[in-house]
């Protein structure tokens, strides 16, 4: 156990700590990031959370009534009233406060639906674009590279 | 499924009144109602039908006639089109079953229009860079041997497109906003999956065949080439519509599989869906994002929902932060 938590220490994991966060729905919150930990609470749609760490598919949360792992997918990053108008915690955290104010600021409109529409082909951007390309080759070359190997995981369904 | 057909309905009702001044009204609706069961139709293994999409124009040997009225597009047997000479096929467009060159063709017509509305980001090292996760990305899904195609477009939004025939289009102001690799990967996993599930393609190929219902279509272009100009004298339109709300659940899910099939962190998609749901909802690099998707705070939560336990036991893939080409 001890070891378990030194190599967790040790781990690179995405630095999170403090980050508040918000549950998108009822979860329970365990002991450790695996599904078949013991339970030690649960979260309700709507709980504020602090988010401490991100190990796999798990965030390690803290809130008022419990503290311990919960799925990924059950909580966002932000407090529940989030769109804020001070920019994310994400752009604080990633150094680039502000990168996404540009626009509303200087008052650059975005690219909209009439623009698009209205847009005419432009053969010389295309052909640009083409000869960028990459061969399924340099792709996996580039994988080998980066470390990366490939993993089977099947498609999942939607739920209702 | 009818949400998408009513709003179909509509859209081609304001084309039809906008570039041909005169109101098709009830004839477009009645037609329309005739085509709707030849695309349920459609979804089941069917016949082949022959030139769906301009009945006027009919191959040589067809054994429908020349003058088939605009409204009832000749059904004929698969071995009676298969019969038809090889030069006539080759002029028309198959918008019932478009081999990958024909999809690729329409892609190349829709992205050449976003282009037009936002060149790529003069970085040819950053457009290699990204042409070689998605090219990686895509290896992993069904469609691998498309001709892939990515790009980084000139715009603040926060945004990404796909195409039929894999074209893929990422924003700056969105790429600008990714911390790792990973992310990148999620993005462009979403886009893919979208063109691997044909999802602007049928859009496209439903909306053609009210059209060619209409009869007005193909009174006024005749051939089938220029109809399919003129499905795309819009090209970009079709990414500014967007797609229905399941087919981006649908890409969301298949994102996080692909890019965790290409050994990296499966969470990257929803990182990033985190970080846009924290831009401010009327900001003007989301009106376009959120009038065609989802708001990212429902598209977590499905995603969550589908994953179920199903990513619990993941293998932990790589982010690499430290790849992440660094745009100035």
């Amino acid at each position: 156990m001890k070891n378990l938590f030194l190599l967790l220490l040790c781990a690179p994991l995405l630095a999170l700590a403090g980050q508040a966060g918000t549950a998108l729905k009822a979860d329970s919150v365990r002991a450790e990031p695996y599904a078949d930990a013991k339970t030690t609470g649960s979260l309700n749609k709507g709980d504020s959370v602090e988010i401490l760490t991100k190990k796999g598919a798990w965030l390690q949360i803290k809130s008022k009534e419990s503290a311990g792992w919960v799925r990924l997918l059950s909580v966002k990053r932000g407090g529940a009233s989030s769109g804020n108008t001070l920019g994310g915690v994400a752009d604080i955290a990633s150094g680039r406060a502000g990168t996404g104010k540009v626009v509303s600021t200087t008052g650059i409109r975005g690219l909209s639906a009439e623009e698009l529409k209205a847009a005419k082909f432009n053969e010389d951007e295309m052909k640009k674009m083409e000869s960028n390309a990459m061969s399924a080759a340099e792709g996996e070359k580039f994988a080998s590279a980066g470390g990366l190997s490939k993993s089977n995981l099947a498609y999942f369904k939607g739920a209702k | 499924m009818n949400k998408l057909l009513i709003s179909l309905l509509i859209a081609a009702g304001i084309f039809s009144t906008q570039s041909q001044a005169f109101n098709l009204g009830k004839e477009l609706k009645k037609a329309a109602q005739e085509k709707i069961e030849e695309v349920k139709a459609e979804e089941t293994p069917a016949p082949v039908e022959a030139s769906p999409a301009a009945p006027v124009v009919t191959p040589v040997a067809s054994p429908a006639p020349t003058t088939t009225p605009p409204q009832a597009a000749p059904v004929v047997p698969a071995a009676a089109s298969a019969e038809a000479p090889a030069p006539e096929k080759k002029q028309e467009f198959n918008w019932k079953n478009p081999s990958n060159e024909e999809e690729v063709a329409l892609g190349r017509e829709i992205t050449g229009s976003i282009l037009g509305a936002a060149p790529l980001v003069k970085d040819e090292a950053l457009q290699k860079y990204v042409n070689k996760v998605g090219r990686w990305v895509a290896s992993q899904s069904e469609r691998a041997d498309l001709p892939w195609k990515f790009g980084v477009i000139e715009s603040a939004d926060l945004n990404a497109f796909a195409a039929p025939g894999g074209y893929v289009l990422i924003t700056k102001g969105l790429y600008q906003k990714l911390q790792n690799e990973a992310q990148l990967a999620g993005v462009l996993g979403h886009e893919v999956a979208h063109v691997v599930k044909k999802h602007q393609l049928k859009v496209l190929q439903k909306q053609q065949l009210l059209n060619a219902g209409a009869g007005w279509l193909s009174d006024k272009f005749g051939k089938n080439d220029k109809l399919a100009k003129k499905a795309l004298a819009n090209g970009a339109e079709i990414s500014a519509r967007g797609l229905d709300k399941e087919a981006e659940f649908e890409a969301d899910r298949m994102g996080v599989v692909l890019s965790s099939r290409a050994g990296y962190d499966a969470f990257g998609l929803p990182e990033v869906l985190q970080s846009i749901g924290q831009t401010n909802k009327s900001d003007n690099s989301v009106v376009l994002l959120y009038k065609t998707h989802p708001a990212p705070d429902e598209r977590l939560a499905k995603l969550g929902d589908s994953a179920g336990s199903k990513l619990d036991n993941v293998k932990a893939g790589k982010t690499l932060e430290n790849r992440l080409y660094k745009l100035n």
